[in-house]
């Protein structure tokens, strides 16, 4: 008999689809701007499924954290890093190290790799999809990673390492969701990176070198 | 919380609010006394652990004694470095202020990650310290600050992102057996190990091993440690250092004390060779062709933690004790070289190895324990690291590692010919006379000369308490007295 998906489990399991399409999509956009997007959207998706668990749990500090996610991560912060993008050349374009169909083929090999890692654990979220759920954390984390070493940008490595935040959030909430504290700071961390220290490193750098890309910084050698 | 470990949490914490709020001439020396107060506390607490009379574990009391001693000695000589050396022209008021205040802030971090046996509030606290450690690189204000300050928080957080999928693999393992809404306890995952998924738990330590060995500085995600090290300013140089690579360390055994409860030692130990071996390595040659006095000093980090990790790796009762006081001995005599070292920088106005001969005759103090304390960190006795040294390679050699012992004693011997070359280049001889001669504040060199004791005192003696909280945090991460 086949197995029939629950609309609840439906739901998550599309939602994880679009997680990763944000998350491969980040390796092919060429403009910063369209990064910021892409991280706009994987937030919101991730704030939306806090708040579907916390509902489903009756858990008060989820609901209020993913309304939090919701407004920092989903609204102000990306508003925050396109006013950041204005003081910056009108279009900056993303320099990859290599080119989008090799990239997204490395994607396509390590979200397989994450996976084939899941299935071979006993690992279960009690929420939604659950044989999913370990699978998406790990692919977000490793594609994010990815995304990190083939953009050498300054505004590009800040996504990167956001979106792969988002990774962990969404791997928080729905395989530990008594966890919310841990929840709590990776958004607080998320926002003192974004704006006290990433956003603070890439103003000097925009005022100092008139773009934002690190090959300027990269003097420190042996 | 007992009220000792509460109060060495508060007063750092306490120090850092005044010190933003207060003007540096009372934030200086309330940051001195705050230092040696704390240190002190903790050495109270390690004695009172020692005879099982506090609520903490052994494991726990040995690595908050390299937070007493590192922050007692740089609550010090923070009140003459915060003085004199600032961004790029005289330090400002506002820069003393905030200098002082993340200072505290960061020590206050730093003592809170020991205390703590909670997994997820571990990863909390190591992570508070790579904020409040960039936010203090960057505080230098020079282009190689800014670049330190970004590859750090880069790196560092992408491997504690790393270091939380470890945490989260574990609490999920441990649902089956815990329920969905556990607290992520140590204890409670140590009593469960046995029922946990091995595959899980071997795969949580992998994920820590990578993510907290990044902050520990092991190779190869030891990227950003000489970067920020060598930039950032000599009191968060020598807290980086000596407690917060230690501190990382302490993260990585409590996991592995619950994997090796689940699946036996044979596997962390291939994995801590595989890390010990290739930092050991790459710092030794690495240290031959250095050619920056405080990038020289973080190799050298990297060195110490490869030791570490090779000792744990070697698994011998003697290595593993030799392991974890290593951890203590390398603490003390780094925080000891960052300080002398930041005086020598200071004094001949470069950190180039080629631009400073004759520290000793320039400054008599500074340069003597500074040559002294490189002595001490390429492994000459009679300091602390010899004898933690010698228990790791004598562990190393009675273990069926043997073979393994030779390649880590190889290295020692390359890196303690780099290390040996550039200290006595820079030490000796006679001062260039552009140099001007003799100390010039007894604060500073207060601070050197406690850091010293420490150092000298750990390679002639490990008092009682200190033995028996070793053997203890032995047995705690798996290994039988």
């Amino acid at each position: 008999m086949p197995h029939v998906l629950t609309p609840s489990q439906a739901l998550a399991g599309t939602v994880d689809a679009l997680l990763l399409l944000v998350q491969l999509a980040l390796l092919r956009s060429v403009v910063v701007s369209e990064l910021i997007s892409l991280y706009a959207v994987q937030a919101t998706l991730v704030a939306l499924i806090c708040l579907a668990i916390g509902i489903s749990l009756h858990a008060a500090d989820l609901i209020v954290l993913a309304v939090l996610t919701l407004l920092t991560k989903a609204i102000a912060l990306p508003a925050y890093m396109r006013a950041l993008l204005t003081r910056v050349p009108s279009r900056v374009e993303l320099p990859a190290r290599i080119n989008v169909t090799l990239s997204i083929l490395i994607a396509a090999g390590l979200i397989g790799l994450a996976m084939l890692t899941a299935a071979r654990l006993p690992i279960r979220g009690g929420a939604f999809l659950p044989s999913a759920d370990l699978a998406t954390t790990l692919s977000i984390v490793f594609v994010g990673f990815l995304v990190a070493i083939l953009r050498p940008n300054a505004l590009a490595q800040v996504v990167a390492f956001l979106t792969l935040d988002d990774g962990l959030f969404f791997g928080t909430v729905t395989l530990a969701p008594g966890l919310p504290f841990v929840v709590g700071v990776l958004l607080l961390i998320d926002v003192l990176v974004a704006v006290f220290v990433f956003s603070v490193l890439v103003r000097i750098l925009v005022e100092q070198r008139a773009s934002a890309s690190i090959a300027p910084l990269e003097q420190l050698r042996g | 919380m007992s009220h000792l470990q509460a109060w060495i949490i508060a007063i750092p914490g306490a120090l850092a609010v005044l010190s933003l709020l207060l003007p540096s001439r009372i934030g200086r020396p309330l940051t001195a006394v705050g230092g040696l107060a704390t240190g002190i506390l903790i050495v109270v607490l390690a004695l009172a652990t020692a005879k099982g009379q506090s609520g903490l574990d052994a494991l726990s009391a040995l690595f908050l004694l390299p937070v007493g001693i590192v922050y007692g000695t740089v609550g010090l000589y923070t009140s003459w470095y915060v003085e004199v050396q600032g961004v790029k022209e005289a330090p400002s008021a506002r820069y003393r202020r905030r200098f002082l205040a993340l200072t505290n802030a960061f020590a206050c971090a730093e003592a809170l990650v020991p205390v703590l046996t909670n997994m997820a509030g571990l990863w909390v606290a190591v992570e508070a310290t790579t904020v409040i450690a960039a936010l203090l690189v960057r505080l230098e204000g020079t282009d190689a600050a800014l670049e330190a300050a970004w590859k750090y928080i880069l790196i560092a957080s992408c491997g504690l992102a790393i270091g939380l999928v470890g945490v989260l693999l574990l609490y999920a393992s441990a649902t089956t057996v815990l329920g969905f809404h556990h607290v992520p306890e140590w204890q409670a995952y140590l009593a469960a190990a046995k029922r946990l998924d091995p595959d899980a738990v071997r795969l949580a330590f992998v994920f820590a091993l990578i993510g907290f060995g990044t902050k520990m500085g092991l190779a190869p995600m030891h990227t950003w440690l000489p970067d920020a090290h060598g930039a950032g300013p000599t009191p968060t140089s020598a807290m980086l250092s000596g407690i917060l690579l230690s501190d990382a360390l302490y993260v990585i055994l409590r996991f592995t004390a619950i994997t090796t409860a689940a699946v036996g030692s044979h596997f962390v130990h291939t994995f801590f060779f595989i890390v010990g071996l290739l930092s050991l390595a790459l710092a030794a040659f690495v240290l031959l062709q250095q050619r920056d006095l405080k990038r020289m000093l973080a190799y050298s980090s990297i060195e110490h933690m490869g030791v570490v990790a090779s000792g744990l790796g070697f698994g011998a009762p003697l290595a593993v004790a030799g392991a974890l006081l290593h951890a203590i001995t390398h603490a003390s005599a780094k925080s000891l070289a960052f300080q002398a070292a930041g005086r020598i920088a200071h004094r001949y106005d470069t950190r180039e190895i080629a631009g400073i001969r004759g520290a000793m005759s320039a400054l008599p103090y500074s340069g003597t324990l500074f040559a002294l304390a490189g002595l001490a960190l390429a492994g000459a006795p009679p300091f602390g690291p010899f004898r933690s040294e010698l228990m790791v390679l004598a562990g190393g050699f009675s273990s069926p590692s043997w073979g393994l012992a030779f390649a880590v004693l190889g290295l020692l011997v390359i890196a303690f010919a780099g290390l040996l070359r550039w200290v006595t280049q820079m030490c000796g001889g006679e001062r260039p006379a552009s140099v001007a001669g003799g100390e010039d504040s007894p604060v500073a060199v207060t601070a050197l000369v406690l850091g010293f004791l420490v150092v000298l005192g750990l390679g002639l003696i490990v008092p009682q308490p200190l033995a028996v909280l070793i053997e203890r945090s032995a047995a705690i991460v798996g290994v039988a007295p």
